[in-house]
C-alpha cells in the first residue's frame, strides 16, 4: 500500500506576520514549519507504515524553501519525497490540479492531508484533489485504519463523532488527530539528507498554472480594533453580546 | 449575473445562514436560485426576499455527508456564481463542487461587493486578503459576517430527485463523551479567577462554555487554592492561549495571567473593581458583580439567532 | 509568544542544516517536556525519569562519539544540544554532560572493546545511566592528590574511599571512578550492585535541584579485574573527560543566559510603572543592552570553539576561556534579569532565579572560575600559580 501525504510549508503559527507594499514580507518570517493539521496526517501515514508496511510518499507544492518540509518529513520516516516546484501564486484550481497530478505520478492508494493550511485557512485542497482524482473524500478525520482492503476513519460531525468506512482509494482530511507528530531523532535527521527529493515543475506534470479567475489584489493588516469599551452594570451584558456578534464577529 | 446558492441540511428546517447568503447574492447578481440538499426548509427559504427559485434536491444520499457524492448530485444544477456558507459541510462541499466544475473556490469571505470583490482573513486572522473574483467562481461566506435578507418573498419551489449512491458508509455514531475542549485548542475560552469566590461557581462558567462551544480556563491563584486541574491554568506557568475570544470572569489581570492570554483576538472582562488591570487589555469591559452579569450574558448568548 | 532565542549576529546561520534541525528538535522537546514540569521538579528536588528516556529516544546522548550506537555528531552539534538543554535547566544539561562527556567518553576513548560493546549502546539509548567519580570531599580543585585507592587482590580490585558532588550517582547503573592503583590514577567501572558500593543522594541543595547529586562510597568495594580502563594512566584520563564536558558547558551557559534575557525582555515590555512599561526607562534598557552584548560575545566564543574542536586545532586553554567567560556572564545576566523582574523575579513563575541558583554550581564545577583563570595565566606566562610550592 502506498500512502501519499500532502504537506504544506507555512510560517510558524506563532510568528509575527509583517506586511509591506500590499503583500506578506516573507523575509521577515523567522520560522517556517509544516502546517499543523498536515502533521496529524503525516503521523497517521507513519502509523499505517508501521502497522501495514505501507510506503509513505510526502508531497509538497511550493517554492524552493518548501523542500525543508520534505526533509522534516523524511526525518520522521517518509520513504519518498516529491516537490512540485512552483514559485508563484495561483487559484485553487491549478494548485489542486498540480497536486492531483503529483499524487497520480506517485501511484499512491490513499491520500492524507490536513483539513486546512495554517496560512490560507481555506480547507479546499483535500476535497478538491479528491474530486480531480475521482475519489471520495472524508473530512475532519482524527484517525484512519486499514481494514481488509477498506479504510475505516473516525470523523467529526455536528453531533459528535462517527466511524465510517470507504472501499478502496480515498482522500482523508485531518483535523486534530489522536496522536501528535512524532519527534525526529538524530538518526532520522542525519538520514533525511540522504533521501532524494524528486523535483517536478507543474509543466512536467502537464499542468499549467493559471489564476482560475481568482486574483489576490492585496494583503493588509486587519482593521485596528476599536479602543476598549467599558460598560457599567450587569444589564450591559446583553449589549456586549450583541457587539461580540456584530462588531467583533467572534460568536 | 446569475447566482446559485447551495445550502445544507439543517434539523430545524432552513439553515440559518441562508438569509445571509441571499443578501450576498443580491449584492452581486439579479436573482438567485437556492438548492437545498435533502429539501428541508424549502418553503421557509422560498419566503426570503430576493430568492428567484428554490430547488428541493431529494435523495437518499443526503442522509450522510459525502462531499464527492453530494457534489455529483448538485453540480449539474448549478448556474453562475456559487455562494455557500463557511461551515464544515460548506467548506468541503464547495471545494468539491468547484473542482468538479473546473472552477476555483474562495473560502470564508467576510465581505462581498460587486466586481466581484471579496475580503477574507488569512494567517489565523493576522492578515486580510482583498481578492477580485471574475468568472464563475465558488465562494463561501463566513456565517454572521453579512446581514440577512428580509422576508416577504414568494419564490417557486421545485423538486429534483437524485439517485446518486453514497461512497461513504457510516458504521457507528460515537457521541462525544461530554469532553470539554482544552484551553490550548479552543477558539473561545471563558476563565475564572478568585473573584468567583468558590470552586463550585465554575459550574456556572461551564454552562456558558457549553452554549459557546468554549473551553474553561482558570487563573493560577484558583488552580493552586481550589485544586483545579493544571491543564486549565492560563498564564505564565500555565498555557499561553490565543483564542478569538477570551472571557475573564472575576480575574483581576495580574501580570502573570495577562502573559498567558493577552494575545487573544478579543477580550471580554467582567469584574466588580473598575481599577482591575484586566480592563487595561479588555476590548469589552463590564464593571459589575459577575453573579449579576453572567446570567444576563448567558441569556443573551442563548437567544442569538 | 513562544520562546525567542536571542541571536543578534545570526550565529545560528553558520550551523549546518542538520545542526539546525537538531537544535529545533531539542528546543521543541524542552518546550514540551521540560518547561511545563521543571518548576515542580525543582520544588520537589527530582530529576524525572521520563527525561532520561526522552533524551535517549532523541538519540542525543554521547553526541560527539562515533560507533557503538552513538550519534557521531559534530562538536558544534553537541554544543547546540547543550545550549538548548540548558535553556531549560542546567540540571538537564548536567545529566547529558555527565552521561556523554564524563561516563560514555572515557569508556569510548580508554576502554577495552568488550567494555565499549557492553556499556556504550545502552548508555546512548538512555537505558543505562552513567556517572563520573573524580572529586572527593577533600580534593576538588586538586584532584591529583586524591586518596581513593584501588588494590589488587587475586582476580579483583578492592576500592576504598569516597567521592562527592557526583551528578547522577544515586540513579546511575555504572560509575567511572578514578582511583590510585599503586600511586597512579586509573579509571575503574563500578556497577550498581557491586559489593561494598553505595551512592547516597546529597540533600539540601539550593542549586541544581532538578538534578541528582550524590556521594559514591567505596568500603572494600570488590570489582572484577576487567573493569579497569586499560587505555589511560594519570590525570590525563579524567582531564580529557572534563575538557569535553567543559566545552559543552560553554555552550550551555549561553542557553541559560538566553532564557533569562528572553524572560527579562518580555517582563520589561509588559510591566507598567508610572504609566509606562519599564522597558521605556533608560536604566532598564542599559541592562538589556548589556545582556545582548554579552550573550552575542559568548555565542561567538562558543561557536568558534566548536569550529576548533571539530578541526582538531584546539588546546585545553581554549576551552578554559570559553567555559569561564560564558558561565561568568550567564550568572551575571541571571542576576540582572532577576533585578529587572523586581519582586516577581523571586517566584518560580519565572525561570530567572532558578537559572541564577543553578549557575552558581556551574561556575564552580568542571573547574572553578578561578582555576580556569589560572590555567589561562599559566598559558600566558608559563608560570603556574595554582599552588604555593614551585
Amino acid at each position: 500500500m502506498k500512502v501519499a501525504v500532502l504537506i504544506k510549508q507555512v510560517p510558524d503559527t506563532t510568528a509575527r506576520i509583517s506586511i509591506a507594499g500590499g503583500s506578506v514580507d516573507e523575509g521577515s518570517i523567522s520560522k517556517w514549519t509544516i502546517s499543523p493539521y498536515d502533521e496529524y496526517a503525516l503521523e497517521a501515514a507513519l502509523k499505517l507504515q508501521s502497522e501495514s508496511g505501507a510506503k509513505v510518499v510526502a508531497i509538497t507544492l511550493g517554492p524552493q524553501r518548501s523542500s525543508k518540509s520534505l526533509i522534516d518529513a523524511a526525518a520522521v520516516g517518509a520513504d519518498e519525497l516529491i516537490h512540485v516546484l512552483y514559485e508563484g501564486s495561483s487559484g485553487s484550481l491549478s494548485l489542486q490540479g498540480a497536486l492531483a497530478a503529483a499524487v497520480r505520478k506517485s501511484e499512491a492508494d490513499i491520500v492524507l492531508a490536513g483539513k486546512q493550511a495554517a496560512d490560507t485557512n481555506s480547507g479546499s485542497t483535500a476535497p478538491g484533489v479528491a474530486q480531480m482524482l475521482g475519489l471520495p473524500c472524508v473530512g475532519l478525520v482524527s484517525e484512519v485504519k486499514a481494514v481488509d482492503g477498506n479504510f475505516v476513519a473516525t470523523r467529526s460531525t455536528s453531533s459528535g463523532m462517527e466511524r465510517v468506512s470507504v472501499n478502496g482509494p480515498c482522500v482523508f482530511a485531518f483535523d486534530k488527530g489522536d496522536e501528535e507528530l512524532r519527534r525526529p531523532n538524530v538518526r532520522g535527521i542525519m538520514m533525511a539528507k540522504k533521501k532524494p527529493i524528486e523535483s517536478l515543475s507543474p509543466a512536467d506534470l502537464g499542468v499549467s498554472m493559471e489564476d482560475g479567475g481568482v486574483n489576490v489584489e492585496s494583503v493588509g493588516y486587519p482593521p485596528e480594533k476599536p479602543a476598549g469599551q467599558t460598560f457599567q452594570g450587569a444589564a450591559s451584558a446583553s449589549e456586549v453580546v450583541t457587539k461580540l456578534r456584530e462588531e467583533a464577529n467572534v460568536i | 449575473m446569475s447566482v446559485t446558492i447551495v445550502s445544507e441540511p439543517h434539523e430545524e428546517g432552513m439553515h440559518p445562514t441562508l438569509p445571509q447568503l441571499v443578501k450576498a447574492a443580491s449584492v452581486i447578481g439579479e436573482s438567485c436560485t437556492v438548492i437545498i440538499p435533502g429539501g428541508n426548509g424549502a418553503d421557509e427559504a422560498s419566503k426570503i426576499q430576493g430568492v428567484g427559485k428554490v430547488i428541493k434536491l431529494n435523495g437518499a444520499c443526503f442522509s450522510v455527508f459525502d462531499s464527492s457524492t453530494w457534489s455529483a448530485a448538485i453540480s449539474g444544477l448549478v448556474d453562475g456564481t456559487v455562494l455557500m456558507a463557511t461551515t464544515p459541510v460548506g467548506r468541503e462541499l464547495s471545494a468539491s463542487i468547484a473542482a468538479g466544475l473546473g472552477r476555483s473556490v474562495v473560502q470564508d469571505v467576510t465581505s462581498i461587493a460587486p466586481g466581484i470583490k471579496v475580503e477574507r482573513p488569512a494567517y489565523s486572522g493576522k492578515a486580510v486578503e482583498s481578492i477580485s473574483v471574475s468568472g464563475d467562481a465558488v465562494i463561501t461566506i463566513r456565517p454572521n459576517a453579512i446581514e440577512s435578507a428580509e422576508s416577504g418573498g414568494s419564490a417557486d419551489v421545485s423538486t429534483v430527485d437524485s439517485g446518486e449512491d453514497l461512497r461513504i458508509a457510516v458504521l457507528e455514531a460515537i457521541a462525544k463523551a461530554g469532553e470539554r475542549l482544552d484551553v490550548s485548542e479552543a477558539d473561545i475560552i471563558i476563565s475564572g479567577g478568585r473573584g468567583l469566590g468558590d470552586r463550585s461557581n465554575f459550574e456556572k462558567l461551564e454552562s456558558v462554555a457549553d452554549s459557546l462551544g468554549a473551553a474553561v480556563g482558570a487563573s493560577r491563584a484558583v488552580v493552586d487554592e481550589w485544586g483545579l486541574p493544571h491543564s486549565m491554568q492560563v498564564g505564565q506557568t500555565g498555557k499561553t492561549v490565543t483564542p478569538s475570544l477570551y472571557i475573564a470572569v472575576g480575574i483581576s489581570g495580574a501580570i502573570q495571567h495577562l502573559a498567558g492570554m493577552r494575545s487573544s483576538r478579543y477580550i471580554l472582562a467582567i469584574n466588580k473593581d473598575p481599577e482591575a488591570p484586566i480592563f487595561g487589555v479588555a476590548d469589552y469591559g463590564i464593571v459589575a458583580q459577575w453573579e449579576d452579569a453572567l446570567p444576563i450574558l448567558h441569556e443573551a448568548i442563548k437567544s442569538l439567532p | 509568544m513562544g520562546y525567542e532565542a536571542l541571536d543578534f549576529y545570526d550565529v545560528d546561520s553558520l550551523l549546518t542544516d542538520e545542526e539546525r534541525m537538531i537544535r529545533d528538535v531539542v528546543r521543541d522537546w524542552v518546550d514540551e517536556s521540560v518547561i511545563p514540569k521543571i518548576e515542580n521538579a525543582c520544588r520537589e528536588g527530582v530529576f524525572l525519569d521520563e527525561w532520561r528516556q526522552e533524551l535517549g529516544g532523541m538519540g542525543i546522548l554521547g553526541a560527539p562519539l562515533k560507533g557503538y550506537g552513538c550519534p557521531g555528531l559534530s562538536y558544534t552539534a553537541y554544543g547546540v544540544i547543550c545550549r538548548e538543554l540548558e535553556r531549560g535547566d542546567s540540571g538537564i544539561r548536567s545529566f547529558a554532560s555527565v552521561q556523554g562527556s564524563l561516563a560514555m567518553y572515557p569508556i569510548w576513548d580508554f576502554g577495552s572493546e568488550e567494555q565499549k560493546e557492553k556499556y556504550l549502546p545502552g548508555m546512548a539509548s538512555g537505558e543505562l545511566i552513567g556517572c563520573f567519580g573524580l572529586t572527593e570531599p577533600d580534593y576538588g580543585s586538586n584532584p591529583g592528590d586524591m586518596v581513593t585507592k584501588a588494590e589488587e587482590d587475586d582476580d579483583h580490585y578492592i576500592l576504598n574511599g569516597a567521592k562527592m558532588w557526583i551528578t547522577n550517582g544515586t540513579i546511575a547503573d555504572l560509575a567511572v571512578v578514578w582511583a590510585k592503583l599503586d600511586g597512579v590514577i586509573r579509571g575503574f567501572i563500578v556497577e550498581k550492585g557491586d559489593e561494598g558500593f553505595s551512592a547516597p543522594e546529597m540533600k539540601g541543595k539550593h542549586s541544581l535541584k532538578a538534578s541528582v547529586t550524590s556521594e559514591l562510597v567505596f568500603q572494600d568495594c570488590k570489582i572484577p579485574k576487567d573493569r579497569i580502563l586499560p587505555g589511560v594512566k594519570g590525570l590525563r584520563g579524567p582531564f580529557s573527560c572534563l575538557n569535553n564536558a567543559r566545552y559543552g558547558i560553554s555552550w550551555g551557559a549561553v542557553g541559560a543566559a538566553q532564557s533569562c534575557f528572553d524572560s527579562a525582555r518580555s517582563y520589561a515590555m509588559s510591566r507598567i510603572q508610572f504609566d509606562h512599561p519599564i522597558a521605556a526607562y533608560q536604566l532598564v534598557q542599559n541592562k538589556l543592552a548589556w545582556m545582548l552584548r554579552e550573550i552575542t560575545k559568548a555565542q561567538l566564543l562558543a561557536y568558534h570553539l566548536g569550529v576548533k574542536k571539530d578541526s582538531g586545532e584546539w588546546v585545553p586553554e581554549h576551552i578554559s576561556l570559553a567555559k569561564m567567560n560564558n558561565v561568568d556572564i550567564a550568572l551575571e545576566i541571571a542576576r540582572v534579569a532577576r533585578d529587572i523582574h523586581g519582586a516577581n523575579g523571586i517566584l518560580d513563575e519565572y525561570p530567572v532565579m532558578r537559572h541564577m541558583a543553578n549557575l552558581e554550581s556551574v561556575k564552580t564545577y568542571e573547574g572553578t572560575h578561578d582555576i580556569h583563570n589560572l590555567i589561562l595565566g599559566r598559558h600566558i606566562t608559563g608560570i603556574q600559580a595554582f599552588t604555593r610550592e614551585a
